[in-house]
């Protein structure tokens, strides 16, 4: 065992649990928006593969990997302007627009996929890395976590900035009265139907973002249902951390890292079942969350529509 | 009053648009149209038929025979590793004369469905569980025999001295190659390292799951991957051709042949699977009454599996490579058949 834990191979099980994790922790901090504000995104999977799909095209064809992670967020945003229009503005069921949005991502990228890639099969060049002056030469971290792609920085400090829009800002009082008392919002004078919107568009652009990232850093390439489940992860992740920043990058980091230690204890030899060794990550960030973030609860009006002329 | 006139319109502006999502999202597509024995024939394949590997090779090989026949086709690719019944009824009730359920997990159901719907059914991956005799016939590989080789040419071809396996999910088929991979790498090189890990139970989609494990084993020192898995491939070829390191790093691939898809010259080889001329065998076998009483193999022999030449391969490796894939069909060398992943670990230690 001692022959692997070397300094590379430790570096590689970090760089892969920020591979990991980084989709997860961006479509994470946008359902936590999303849900503050009383809004369930069950659409997040759909939203994902659509800026995933969207990013890598536009980064193939114009060369420019800013253009495509940009084009991500808008992919996303446009797929959650269904989401607004459907249940902030028409107070459908979130559940049922929700599978809806699902489905047509899926759909949509997947049909998309084959009609333009699905004979060639193009890739990406390797998105290059920007090294953090000094930080990038401690052995082990300076290779997996300061030596990384501009956009796993921008990740990191959206945490910051959802911890801070959140807890010291008017608009995330407006976001968290939107999900715990519209009414109240209403009687104040501001718009719950444009607070909400406004919570589930940045939601979407920032799952699309997460999509992007998956194929355009994650991946180099996009093929269809590419995000296997990650968006109901962000979602589980979103609901258990309950809008403690600090908790979604800890669960978005807990599973990347323990997807990569699935890899790891392979290599390494444990002989422990295989099915075992695959529900790691499941268990480790339900564990988590579950005993260190049960403290903290859910919006009371998540998921019920608001209807001014029903106060 | 106005509210609801504008609920209602886009209440069925979003049934539209999942009626066309539906309509997008369904697997069956019509190809081509003849006739001769069978009249019409269909294949379900789990995932999209165009992934250069095991979907695309079921979805070609059945086109292949359509043609042969002279019959229509229809494709059911992107059909799931869930209940495929609804799909398989669908097909028959459409016309569907035989079908090729083109996944280990339909192996259950389509024989049962056959004997339903009395239509003739061909299932892999089932063993005798998948014969009953005038409705299902199975066909299975020693796809271990190409990995074989594929393991001895990796052996050969590695600078590192040591090689990587990465498998997209628990499948049987996988752990088989692992396993002849393995032996073969150690019976070209006794002192070889093996390493192998598995992206997910099925994985096989999961492209970026591909790029982080591959990523993993060459940088374990792996110079050579043997990479078996649908869409995650191209996450592990991606993984290869950005690896940087002092030995150039080579990519080994299964079933397919991805050679037009290489553009940064890391495509060594591939184990080509080729079940057409066993699809024509179990027809014939059709038309003489004796369908489904027998289990049929692709291997080396009867050139089912084949070891992929490509350009990165110098002549004095091939020849070598040629020669224990003589000696593996005269029976000179026995190529282990390890179904079990415990068995695989157990080689490579």
């Amino acid at each position: 065992m001692s022959d692997f834990l070397t300094a590379s191979f430790l570096s590689a099980l970090i760089f892969g649990g920020i591979l990991t994790g980084m989709p997860l922790l961006f479509a994470s901090i946008g359902e936590t928006i999303s849900q503050r504000s009383g809004v369930l995104g069950m659409g997040i999977e759909g939203i994902m593969l659509a800026g995933a799909y969207f990013g890598f095209a536009i980064t193939l064809y114009s060369g420019h990997f800013w253009l495509g992670l940009v084009s991500s967020i808008g992919a996303g945003m446009l797929m959650a302007l269904i989401v607004v229009l459907f249940c902030v503005r028409l107070g459908m069921d979130q559940i049922v627009v929700g599978i809806g949005v699902l489905i047509f991502g899926e759909g949509v990228t997947s049909v998309l996929q084959r009609a333009q890639f699905g004979t060639t099969y193009p890739r990406l060049e390797e998105l290059a890395s920007v090294k953090i002056p000094g930080l990038s030469s401690i052995p082990v971290l300076g290779s997996s976590v300061f030596t990384q792609p501009w956009i796993v920085y921008i990740g990191f400090a959206l945490v910051g900035v959802l911890y801070w829009i959140l807890n010291f800002t008017n608009v995330g009082l407006n976001i968290r009265a939107a999900g715990e008392k519209p009414e109240a919002l209403d009687a104040s004078g501001t718009s719950v139907i444009f607070t909400r919107g406004m919570a589930v568009l940045v939601a979407g652009g920032l799952a699309g973002l997460g999509g992007g990232y998956m194929s355009i850093v994650g991946a180099g390439i996009f093929v269809p249902f590419m995000t296997k489940g990650i968006g109901f992860i962000a979602i589980v992740i979103a609901m258990l951390a309950r809008g403690k920043a600090v908790w979604v990058i800890t669960g978005s980091f807990l599973f990347g890292i323990s997807v990569s230690l699935t890899t790891s204890l392979q290599l390494v030899g444990v002989e422990i079942a295989q099915d075992l060794v695959n529900m790691i990550p499941f268990i480790a960030v339900l564990a988590a969350l579950i005993i260190f973030a049960r403290g903290n609860y859910l919006p009371a009006a998540l998921c019920l529509p608001y209807n001014r002329e029903a106060r | 009053m106005a509210r609801l006139i504008e609920k209602q319109i886009l209440t069925g502006i979003l049934i539209g648009v999942l009626a066309i999502c539906v309509v997008c999202l369904s697997p069956v597509t019509k190809v081509e149209a003849a006739k001769k024995t069978f009249s019409k024939v269909a294949v379900i394949a789990p995932e999209e038929g165009n992934d250069y590997g095991w979907n695309q090779e079921g979805v070609e090989a059945t086109k292949k025979i359509a043609e042969w026949l002279g019959a229509s086709i229809e494709v059911a690719d992107g059909a799931g590793y869930g209940d495929v019944a609804p799909i398989f009824r669908d097909l028959a009730s459409g016309g569907a004369e035989w079908i090729v359920a083109w996944a280990s997990g339909y192996g259950t159901v389509a024989p049962q469905l056959a004997q339903q719907m009395g239509v003739p059914v061909l299932v892999i991956g089932a063993f005798e569980q998948g014969l009953v005799p005038g409705f299902s016939t199975d066909i299975e590989t020693r796809a271990q025999e190409g990995a074989f080789l594929a393991g001895s040419l990796a052996a050969k071809m590695s600078k590192s001295k040591t090689v990587g396996i990465c498998m997209s999910a628990d499948d049987e088929n996988w752990i088989k190659m692992a396993g002849g991979f393995a032996a073969g790498a150690k019976y070209a090189k006794p002192d070889i390292k093996i390493l192998m890990a598995q992206i997910g139970q099925a994985g096989y989609a999961d492209a970026a799951g591909g790029k982080r494990v591959t990523r993993n084993l060459i940088s374990a020192g792996a110079d050579i991957i043997f990479g078996m898995g649908d869409g995650s491939t191209f996450g592990m070829i991606q993984a290869v051709e950005t690896a940087s390191g002092a030995n150039k790093v080579w990519f080994i691939d299964v079933i397919g042949d991805k050679t037009s898809l290489d553009k940064k010259d890391i495509y060594l080889s591939s184990v080509k699977w080729d079940y057409t001329p066993m699809f024509k065998t179990v027809i014939k076998e059709y038309q003489e009454g004796n369908y489904g009483k027998q289990i049929h193999y692709i291997n080396l022999k009867n050139e089912g599996i084949k070891l992929l030449k490509t350009k990165h391969i110098p002549a004095a490796v091939w020849s070598s490579v040629q020669q224990v894939r003589n000696d593996v069909i005269t029976g000179k060398v026995t190529v282990p058949e390890l179904s079990k992943k415990k068995d695989v670990q157990a080689l490579i230690k």
